[in-house]
């Protein structure tokens, strides 16, 4: 549907160019066409023509990028001798580096060579602090060189720990002298730093011996275990948790006590927050609950907020004054159900709580109204009145089906009766098998006892009137299935 | 690389067991040359003639000795050749052997020159200083290494499995040992160590060759010595002819290297330890192997097999009571180590167990291990290298790994410095 150039042309009425230019023009168009846009295929090309979606123009297919390894210029190396400025000799080994890397370069692992610090002293300051009658000077000096050429790992420093001529000292005796001696030292030597950074030092230099003796014999204590007395403390662990949650809810449950019977004067936090978050909504519940049972019953304490929507209001004078002028009209909610959450009414639409008529009448009620043309399923105007209205025309017709029934009821007794009438005067009396269904009778209802005479007559008679006997026993059976529901549903209101 | 912290300067690793010499390069997974430590030998000069020339005169005849070293070594049947092994109880015992033997690894099967690169030797860690002064004056004087370093096998090993710390059980061919390493550092004072694996070969041999009811005692007789054979039922007497020629010109110690070895296989490719502890029932559940030795006898082995892997984790009391010097099987080395160590160490050596060296290749080995383990320390963890090279040759990776990284080159001992300090420098730098 392209418009050429000559409609646009005769639409914006403008004269038909001259033929110089036309043939240039023709001749334009053909290569714009046919140069087909990156990214696409030829034949797909060919088939979707110039108008192309601009989208595939834009993903150009590619093959996978070759991962760049360094630029991809080779790399020149060498095997060159290098000194290690962490040995005093001058040992040069070789190894391979860039041939890029500069001839005098640091060898790239000095920085890792870390002396371990570790004090030394004069004589003179072993003479004036550092005197200890349980270690000699030669013993201390040793045991700094060993600390030293161990980097003081004190593990290492206790198992290669050999002075001759010494007594055998074990870990934390080492361990307590070389604190001890740093601590002297850094006290009494001129420091360079502030009193918060010398306190700092001391501080990572204490050690203390017999908090560390007791704390290794109670990891000797706690290895030495039996599995017997393993067991034994995880039950005794469990007990006492088990006690100890006991504990909590009996507090809980006291201070909720106290709450409930004392109010605010119980002196109780009235919130508990300790409660994790899904206990929170039971909590809330709690709470207005018993606001609302407060509210019933102690109406002298104000404070108590008063939150609880199913409270029934005293209707007073005051109240009845105040609806009448706003035209509140209060529904009093049904007191035969039980204040239950299902049977809490919220706000609604009239409309949406139209009256309906009883589930077992309602065929019969419909068809009533039919009868009489009246549609009562849509109410247009669902006002107040309008539904009292069609309640009490759904009672009236209730009754009128109701009264109806009877009349049936009655009517057919009566022909019945008759007919039988007809028959004792036409023929004599047959006594024997209206005894044996007297006896029946006896079991049956009052009502039904009436069909169930007339079957036993008439069923040695005909075929039509032993239906009529199952319809009355159907009957029957409704009848009590009804009574039963309904006294399940006056044990349901018992119940709750 | 610096990355890696590794700076390979083509140093050689030589690590020297009772059953294998291994060498290679620094900074490779596996070494390049693997040969026997027994080597074969005859005495091509008189001894008697050495005997009354002197002191002077032995150490002569011995470079006179004419050697067969490497995998056709003593394998090889050679008419009057001894066998002799320089290691005694993991400890090099003569160490007139050793420079051949480290000749022939480094010159003859990996093809360089010692006096070119620094060479990284491993000891176990009850070695004497007297020894390792001696590795180094091998090293310097007649190799003309520039630089030389001796490691302990039970640091290697740990850092083999990449922990500074751990707890090292290492069972090799003649030594079983229980190393606890912190840091990097050996507790001298923790090690404890026997000759655990001679007494599990023992106890393998005397099963063989002692007749039960149910066969006759087994001929160990290796597969040199045997010119044909036919094959027989189970348990059927083996019908096969001795190479009678051979015969008069077998060693002594060649027969004992060959039956050895004949034991050694069995024992490998049958042994099996239970996993749960002795159990006789558990033990009967087991099927029997069968194997096959080289004079054509093949029979199936049941309890023995179990049996005789026991003995690495249980010894029976009977035994105890007719042996006092019994060597201490391994829940009793570790307990000596864990015993002699401090409190706060056996958790972090608990958890840290490294099993290695080929005598825990044995089957069920490390499962035992980690159920006896399991008793007493509920968080022990095992570190057992699946792969066998790496569990064989544990001792030479580590010392792979040490000697490439660019932060250890400040600990060889330079020629200079041997040359200035003597012997003393080796103590003072391998610590």
């Amino acid at each position: 549907m392209a418009a050429s150039a000559a409609d646009v042309r005769s639409i914006l009425s403008i004269p038909a160019p001259s033929l110089a230019a036309g043939p240039s023009q023709q001749k334009k168009q053909p290569t714009t066409q046919t140069r087909k846009p990156e990214g696409i295929s030829r034949e797909l090309y060919s088939l979707i023509g110039p108008s192309a979606p601009s989208l595939v123009t834009l993903s150009k297919p590619r093959l996978k990028q070759k991962p760049n390894l360094g630029g991809g210029s080779k790399v020149k190396w060498e095997c060159r001798a290098f000194k290690n400025p962490g040995r005093q000799d001058s040992l040069e080994l070789r190894h391979w580096v860039r041939a890029s890397t500069a001839e005098d370069a640091e060898y790239p692992f000095a920085k890792y060579n870390v002396p371990s610090n570790v004090f030394t002293y004069s004589q003179d300051e072993y003479t004036r602090f550092l005197e200890d009658k349980e270690w000699t000077k030669e013993e201390t000096d040793y045991l700094f060189s060993v600390a030293r050429d161990y980097d003081v790992r004190w593990f290492v420093v206790h198992d290669r720990y050999n002075y001759i001529g010494g007594v055998p000292r074990s870990i934390d005796d080492l361990k307590d002298r070389y604190y001890s001696v740093c601590r002297k030292l850094v006290r009494n030597r001129p420091w360079a730093g502030d009193e918060t950074s010398k306190a700092q030092t001391i501080a990572s230099y204490l050690f203390d011996k017999e908090r560390e003796i007791t704390r290794k014999k109670y990891i000797v204590s706690l290895e030495n275990r039996t599995p017997e007395q393993i067991a034994e403390e995880e039950a005794l662990f469990i007990e006492v948790k088990r006690l100890e949650q006991n504990e909590r809810r009996f507090k809980k449950e006291r201070d909720e006590l106290l709450r409930t019977i004392a109010g605010i004067e119980s002196g109780l936090p009235d919130i508990v927050e300790d409660e994790g978050l899904s206990n929170l909504a039971i909590d809330t519940k709690k709470k207005k609950n018993r606001g609302s049972v407060m509210d019933a019953d102690s109406p002298a304490i104000p404070a108590m907020p008063v939150s609880a929507p199913i409270v029934k209001r005293p209707q007073t004078a005051k109240n009845a004054a105040f609806d009448a002028a706003n035209c509140i009209v209060r529904t009093d909610p049904p007191t035969t159900v039980p204040v239950t959450k299902a049977a809490h009414q919220p706000a609604h639409l009239r409309s949406y709580k139209l009256p309906v008529p009883k589930a077992a009448v309602q065929p019969k009620i419909t068809a009533a109204l039919a009868e009489l043309g009246i549609s009562h399923s849509r109410l247009v105007m669902p006002t107040r009145d309008n539904i009292m209205q069609l309640e009490s025309l759904l009672e009236a017709t209730t009754s009128l089906v109701e009264i109806k029934r009877v009349v049936d009821k009655v009517e057919y007794d009566i022909r019945v009766l008759k007919t039988r009438l007809g028959m004792r005067e036409s023929q004599g009396v047959e006594g024997r098998p209206g005894e044996a269904m007297d006896v029946d009778e006896g079991h049956e209802g009052d009502v039904v006892g009436e069909d169930g005479r007339a079957q036993s007559v008439l069923s040695t008679r005909s075929a039509r009137s032993r239906k009529q006997t199952r319809r009355s026993m159907s009957i029957s059976s409704v009848d009590t299935s009804g009574t039963a529901t309904t006294r399940a549903g006056t044990k349901r209101q018992k119940r709750s | 690389m610096v990355n890696y912290g590794g700076d390979e300067v083509s140093a050689l690793v030589v690590d020297i067991g009772s059953s294998s010499l291994r060498a290679g390069y620094a900074g490779d997974d596996t070494p390049k040359a693997i040969i026997p430590t027994s080597y074969g030998y005859h005495n091509t000069g008189g001894d008697e003639a050495m005997d009354v020339e002197g002191s002077d005169a032995t150490q002569k005849s011995r470079s006179m000795k004419r050697m067969y070293i490497g995998q056709n070594g003593p394998s090889m049947w050679r008419e009057g050749m001894e066998v002799a092994n320089p290691m005694v109880d993991g400890l090099i015992d003569d160490f007139s052997a050793i420079p051949p033997l480290i000749e022939h690894a480094l010159v003859d099967v990996m093809r360089c020159r010692p006096s070119e690169h620094p060479i990284l030797v491993t000891e176990p860690t009850w070695n004497t200083p007297a020894n390792r002064e001696r590795m180094a004056e091998i090293m310097f004087e007649e190799f003309d290494v520039p630089a030389f370093y001796i490691a302990n096998t039970g640091v290697l090993n740990a850092f083999a499995a990449g922990r500074g710390t751990a707890l090292v059980i290492d069972i090799g061919k003649d030594m079983a040992s229980v190393t606890p390493v912190v840091d990097g550092f050996v507790l001298r004072k923790g090690l404890s160590y026997s000759t655990l694996p001679k007494l599990v070969h023992a106890h393998a041999r005397h099963i063989l060759s002692n007749p039960t009811p149910m066969r006759r005692g087994i001929e160990l007789l290796p597969h040199q010595l045997i010119t044909n054979k036919e094959s027989v039922d189970l348990n059927a007497p083996p019908r096969f002819s001795i190479r009678e020629d051979r015969i008069a010109g077998t060693t002594e110690s060649w027969r004992i290297w060959a039956e050895n070895r004949e034991v050694d296989e069995w024992l490998m490719s049958v042994g099996t330890i239970l996993e749960q502890g002795w159990n006789d029932v558990a033990a009967a559940q087991r099927p029997a192997k069968a194997y096959e030795f080289p004079t054509g006898y093949n029979t199936y082995f049941g309890p023995d097999r179990l049996n005789v892997g026991e003995q690495y984790f249980h010894h029976p009391p009977a035994l105890v009571a007719t042996n006092p010097n019994l060597p201490k099987h391994v829940p009793n080395l570790i307990l000596e180590t864990f015993r002699s160590c401090d409190t706060e160490l056996r958790q972090v050596l608990s958890s840290n167990v490294v099993v290695t060296g080929g005598g825990t290749l044995f089957n069920g080995f490390v499962d035992r291990l980690s159920s006896e383990l399991g008793r007493s320390f509920s968080h022990a963890k095992i570190h057992a290298p699946g792969n066998p090279v790496e569990r064989r040759y544990g001792g030479w990776l580590g010392g792979s790994i040490l000697a490439s990284l660019g932060t250890f080159h400040q600990l060889w001992i330079s020629k200079e410095e041997w040359q200035e300090h003597g012997k003393a420098i080796v103590g003072q730098r391998c610590k």
